[in-house]
């Protein structure tokens, strides 16, 4: 028998809307983000075909929502059904759950195009000659059970392959039983347990694989998305992954020293190339002083256009009080003692979190005016 | 610290070293003209003291000479410690060193502190320098009218007076970094620390509530479409139920199973029924044989009864005709000795009245005629007394007349009086002599008379003497009013004179006495009237004929009496015969209505044993113990029937149910085929209007709207901090520096203007207004002299208290005045004279001519050879 191959993936979370991502004015971030998202199933598609598989099973949350907007479902169906020779196997997830989706899967079951499978109950589906598959959809938001609980006792023609689908976590978090046992492959004598609903790659074991989203829609995974093109065949499965996602989302730290040139600490954390596709959040820690916090917000004014998203927070970073820098304020007088009591407020520790917080704001604000007036 | 030489070197045009030296104490005059370098040496100075010398700032390169090069100043200052050099240089090879009697004692960094320890004397105290620049002290408020700029302008000759404390309050530096601050915060927030509308704090908080609306609804919306979806996952459960061909069946089962049942209990119920009427009837003939053998039994009885009554009833009423008889008969005898007692009464009191009759007119007759006689005469006294009365009526009374006379007596009185005052006239006749007349009237002899109208005489034989009277003759007026007054009297009388009315009261004193005289005798007549003499008259009966068969009175009297008592006693008899009929009359009737009511009784009890025919008690008898035994069967069968009797009212209820559970699905099925259709369209509606992806969108939305509102909020605060932080180490700073300077200044503008007075703006501490002679003078429209006078005046005050506190600082005027007029310029002279007492004072000027009388010692500026 020759070995099967097909792609998996998970996540696809269509028509999401990023909203959270500002956008300015003149940009168009956001457009940019949903359209990656729907050029992901061209990609997922491609990969179909570069690895010689004639299947993509969707490991639940293809679209983001229980009800898309119609020309999200529209566009998708009609992208997946531009390749017949691929076969889509579509798992209800979390998000696009059967009881709040009732409508969409109808839709599917009805619109979708002879190459695309929604898999809106547990039965199990022959794929192809000798291969069964057990898909397991998600009937609600939070199901608070194992929906794989009844893959052990499911029977499939001998010999065939047990192909497992299913949306869900394997740690259990919330503990309410919802989770799915980390050796349902071996418990259920699955060939492979194709998972979803972690954004990021995940390798169970050998058998058990989340791929992860295609197109990253968050600041956790620090790659890009991709798919996994598995090969079953005598043995353990061959999982490769290929990168299918357009942008990097990239969250990092941007660790200072009171002495240290932030300008420069700045820019030699920005990644040199494909800026225009990068999101990046920068979380300055450690300290720097008042001169140099200045130089690092214009350091990243400066960078931030390049961005398809820059972020510098600097909550975390710790304000140095140099006299020195004081006395760039002032060497005395009102202004002086003005940075004076703004400083000691900043460093008094029986005072609130938040106006030490604001106090050294103010400060540093006051040093701004000062620097921006003798420049 | 006092100044005592600057050195420049590189500074500007002083590209070889250019020195001042040998400043004293008190006043310092360096009087050069335009572009000779006084204010390259006031920036070189400022430098020295302000300027760190690693600084490459603009005002540092700004003192490099076009030529390029490192610019060197270095100034001599006494302390208490004693003569020291302070050198820097700048840009190339930047230099900062102290050095005391040629002997450094600090360089670089070190030499800045002890330039800074000198100025401030500690990190928050005034400078050791009080600078006045060239044109710092000139005010735009003259040329511009603007009120803010006017401010600003004040702003800045206050800034300029604590300029040089800018250490101190922060100047405008500490300006600039509270406009910024105060800017920026009104981008955000309005004076009174809200949101600005328009402003983006506000806009962010419009957009998270907008947002929070959206959420809201949307969360709703998304909300009823799961309802929706629940809602027909319900339905269409239930539906299916209900239409399960089995579930359908089993329904229809139940209901004919029902069905049957309460037909077989509705069968043995209408049999139970039928029972239930045998038995009435059974009961209904028992009930009837034996009434009728009881009426039998009743009839018989009464009709024995009734006949028995009857006899006794027939004997009591012939008693009764018999009594009735014997009572007319002794009524009737009664009834006759009655009439004839009435007839002989009757005719005794007629006898009696006759008798009494005849009595009364003999005792009247002699009565009769007295009272006659009383009558005609009164009738004729009556009868003069209205002549007399009516006589006495005419003619004057007894007091009319006295009036008369008493007019009449007037009348002669006045006569007389008027005789006598008139002529009078006596005439002698001589014997023989004819008659003399007056007036026709004889006059006699020897008689006066009086001639009060004159007259004629008539003399016979000699012919007529006219005597006339002089004219107002006296007394003849009253004599007229007398006359006329009597004529007027007797006239109302109707009398003709005076006899006449004697006359008339005379026949009516006559006519009166006659009345009173007719009125006696009529009194005495009859004194209460004619009329009850007539009434006593007419009692008096008329005598009768007199007839002889009459009795006397008393034996008629006996006689009436008599019969009276006769009468009497006949009516009592007659009244006690009729009450004796009347009783055996009404005894008599009713022992015969007693005997029509037992006859009645004794048809009716015949006419019932008619009724009842021909049959016999005993048949009777028989009749009623059947119809019991009927009774007694039907009664059983009944007890029977009831007992087997299926419960009709739960088998009823049974069907009644499975009916309702048949009607019950079928109403359900269509009920739930329409709602499931509406369902269908609303969840594909609201599907198709994606709600869960807008839901989702606008969660992100709050969210960074939410972020973006903290992100405002916070710098909002930040700003707020920072404006309170600036202001109130402002406010303390000018606390602490302003009261001693406006005390120091008052005794300066009072040697300029006695009397003179600066107020304060207490929110910005910045001179107001000059108060002269009372009247207030903003500083904005005060001349461009006095401003300058001002602020001058307000430096030197600054001098002072810092001299005061020990503190000596050089103050240092670079072109100061330069709106000043020379006689006022003079008066500052005096002023800075008086000043330079106890405080060094440094004059750079180009009016040469001015400053050149006015004291002071001269400085010059000198090029230093090597």
């Amino acid at each position: 028998m020759p070995p099967f191959r097909f792609i998996h993936a998970s996540d696809l979370h269509l028509g999401r809307r990023f909203a959270n991502i500002p956008q300015p004015p003149d940009g168009n971030i956001r457009g940019r983000l949903m359209e990656a998202r729907h050029a992901a199933i061209g990609r997922l598609a491609q990969a179909a075909r570069d690895h010689g598989a004639h299947h993509v099973l969707i490991a639940g949350d293809t679209f983001d929502t229980a009800t898309p907007s119609p020309h999200v479902l529209r566009q998708a169906l009609t992208a997946m059904g531009e390749d017949a020779g691929v076969q889509w196997w579509l798992l209800p997830g979390n998000h696009d759950n059967l009881r709040d989706a009732e409508e969409l899967w109808a839709t599917l079951a009805r619109d979708a195009p002879a190459n695309v499978h929604a898999l809106a109950t547990p039965e199990v589906r022959q794929m192809a000659e000798g291969v069964s598959l057990l898909p397991c959809p998600v009937t609600h938001r939070a199901t608070g059970r194992d929906l794989t609980a009844e893959m052990p006792g499911t029977a499939t023609p001998e010999g065939d392959i047990r192909l497992g689908l299913a949306h869900g976590g394997v740690v259990d978090f919330t503990e309410d039983g919802a989770a799915i046992p980390p050796d349902r492959d071996r418990s259920a004598r699955l060939d492979y347990l194709a998972l979803g609903d972690w954004h990021g790659r995940l390798t169970v074991s050998d058998r058990v694989h989340y791929p992860g989203s295609p197109e990253q829609d968050r600041f956790k995974h620090d790659r890009r998305g991709g798919c996994l093109a598995v090969t079953l065949g005598a043995g353990a499965p061959e999982v490769a992954e290929v990168e299918t996602g357009s942008f990097l989302w990239r969250e990092a730290e941007l660790p200072l020293l009171a002495e240290q040139d932030a300008d420069k600490a700045l820019r030699d954390a920005l990644p040199a190339t494909g800026r225009r596709d990068i999101l990046l959040r920068l979380r300055a820690t450690g300290w720097a002083r008042l001169p140099e916090q200045v130089a690092l917000t214009r350091a990243a004014e400066d960078a931030a256009p390049d961005f398809a998203h820059f972020e510098l927070r600097s909550g975390a970073l710790g304000t140095l009080y140099e006299t020195a820098d004081l006395d760039e304020i002032d060497r005395g007088g009102a202004l002086r003692l003005a940075a004076n009591a703004l400083r000691d407020e900043s460093e008094d520790e029986t005072r609130a979190e938040t106006d030490r917080t604001i106090a050294r704001a103010a400060l540093a604000r006051l040093y701004a005016y000062v620097k921006e007036d003798s420049a | 610290m006092k100044l005592r030489a600057v050195t420049l070197e590189n500074v500007r045009r002083f590209t070889t070293p250019a020195r001042i030296d040998g400043i004293g104490d008190g006043l310092n005059v360096l009087c050069e003209p335009n572009e000779h370098g006084k204010s390259t040496l006031f920036d070189a100075i400022q430098a020295l003291f302000f300027k760190a010398h690693g600084s490459r700032d603009r005002e540092v390169k700004e003192l490099q000479p076009h030529a390029g090069g490192a610019p060197q100043v270095s100034v001599e200052v006494e302390t208490e410690q004693g003569l020291h050099r302070i050198t820097k240089r700048w840009l190339s090879k930047p230099l900062a060193e102290v050095t005391r009697d040629g002997r450094l004692i600090a360089q670089a960094d070190e030499a800045e502190d002890w330039i800074a320890g000198l100025l401030s004397g500690g990190q928050s105290g005034p400078a050791g320098l009080v600078w006045v620049r060239q044109g710092m002290t000139h005010l735009t408020a003259g040329a511009k009218k603007d009120q803010e700029q006017a401010l600003e302008a004040r702003r800045d000759l206050m800034s300029s007076v604590t300029g040089e404390v800018e250490a101190m309050t922060g100047g405008r530096r500490m300006d600039m970094a509270l406009t910024r601050c105060t800017e920026e915060l009104a981008t955000y927030a309005t004076a009174t620390g809200r949101p600005r509308a328009g402003g983006p704090w506000k806009a962010a908080q419009e957009r998270v509530e907008e947002l929070t609306a959206a959420r809201d609804q949307l969360s709703e919306t998304a909300r009823a479409l799961h309802d929706a979806l629940r809602s027909r996952n319900r339905s269409r459960r239930e539906l299916s139920e209900l239409e399960e061909p089995s579930e359908v069946q089993a329904r229809q089962d139940r209901l004919a199973e029902a069905q049957q049942a309460f037909d077989a209990a509705q069968g043995h119920a209408r049999k139970v029924e039928e029972q239930e009427r045998a038995v009435a009837a059974a009961r209904l003939a028992r009930d009837h044989a034996v009434s009728r053998r009881d009426a039998l039994q009743g009839a018989l009885a009464e009709q024995q009864a009734a006949q028995k009554a009857v006899t006794e009833a027939d004997a009591a009423a012939a008693a009764a005709s018999d009594a009735t008889e014997g009572a007319e008969e002794k009524r009737k005898q009664a009834t006759e000795d009655l009439e004839r007692a009435k007839a002989a009464r009757q005719s005794a009191a007629e006898v009696l009245q006759r008798a009494r009759h005849a009595q009364a007119a003999r005792d009247g007759a002699a009565r009769r005629k007295e009272l006659l006689s009383r009558i005609e005469q009164a009738e004729a006294a009556r009868k003069n007394l209205e002549t007399a009365r009516a006589a006495a009526r005419h003619g004057p009374d007894a007091q009319t007349l006295r009036r008369l006379e008493d007019l009449a007596q007037a009348l002669a009185t006045a006569r007389a009086t008027r005789d006598a005052a008139a002529a009078q006239l006596v005439m002698r006749y001589e014997d023989g002599a004819a008659q003399v007349t007056l007036d026709g009237a004889p006059l006699p002899d020897g008689t006066s008379v009086a001639a009060p109208h004159g007259g004629r005489l008539a003399l016979p034989g000699l012919g007529t003497l006219d005597l006339r009277p002089g004219p107002g003759g006296a007394g003849e007026a009253e004599v007229e009013q007398a006359q006329r007054a009597l004529a007027a009297a007797l006239e109302k009388l109707g009398l003709p004179d005076l006899a006449a009315a004697r006359t008339a009261a005379e026949a009516r004193q006559a006519a009166e006495a006659e009345a009173r005289e007719a009125a006696s005798l009529l009194d005495a007549h009859a004194p209460d009237g004619i009329d009850p003499l007539r009434e006593a008259l007419a009692q008096i009966p008329q005598p009768q004929e007199e007839t002889d068969d009459l009795p006397p009175l008393p034996e008629a009297e006996a006689a009436l009496s008599t019969a009276d008592a006769t009468l009497a006693e006949a009516q009592s008899a007659q009244a006690t015969a009729s009450d004796g009929l009347s009783e055996a009359r009404s005894r008599s009737a009713s022992t015969q209505a007693a005997l029509q009511a037992a006859q009645d009784r004794l048809a009716r009890a015949k006419q019932a044993l008619e009724k009842l025919g021909d049959t016999t008690a005993e048949a009777l008898a028989t009749e009623v113990a059947q119809a019991e035994t009927a009774l007694t069967q039907a009664s059983g069968t009944l007890a029977t029937l009831r007992e087997q009797a299926p419960d009709l009212a739960s088998a009823e209820a049974h069907l009644k149910r499975a009916k309702s559970a048949e009607e019950n699905a079928r109403s359900a099925i269509a009920r739930l085929r329409p709602e499931i259709a509406a369902l269908d369209e609303r969840i594909r509606q609201g599907a198709g209007e994606a709600v869960e992806e807008r839901l989702a969108e606008t969660e992100q939305e709050l969210t960074a709207a939410q972020a973006d509102l903290d992100r405002i909020e916070h710098e909002v605060a930040l700003l707020n901090r920072l404006k309170e932080a600036l202001e109130s180490a402002r406010a303390s700073a000018r606390e602490s520096y302003f009261a001693p300077i406006a005390a120091e200044l008052k005794p300066l503008l009072q040697l300029l203007w006695p009397e003179a007075e600066l107020t304060w703006e207490d929110a910005a501490l910045l001179p107001e207004a000059l108060v002269r002679d009372g009247q207030e003078e903003p500083i904005r429209i005060l001349s461009g002299g006095t401003q300058e006078q001002v602020a001058l005046l307000t430096r030197l005050a600054f001098a002072r208290m810092l001299a005061r506190d020990g503190r000596h600082a050089p103050v240092i005027l670079d072109d100061a005045l330069v709106f000043t007029d020379d006689d006022r310029i003079e008066r500052m002279f005096d002023a800075l004279h008086r000043q330079a007492g106890d405080l060094q004072i440094l004059v750079l000027t180009c009016r040469q001519r001015a400053f050149r009388d006015l004291g002071g010692r001269a400085l010059r500026l000198e090029s230093v050879e090597g």
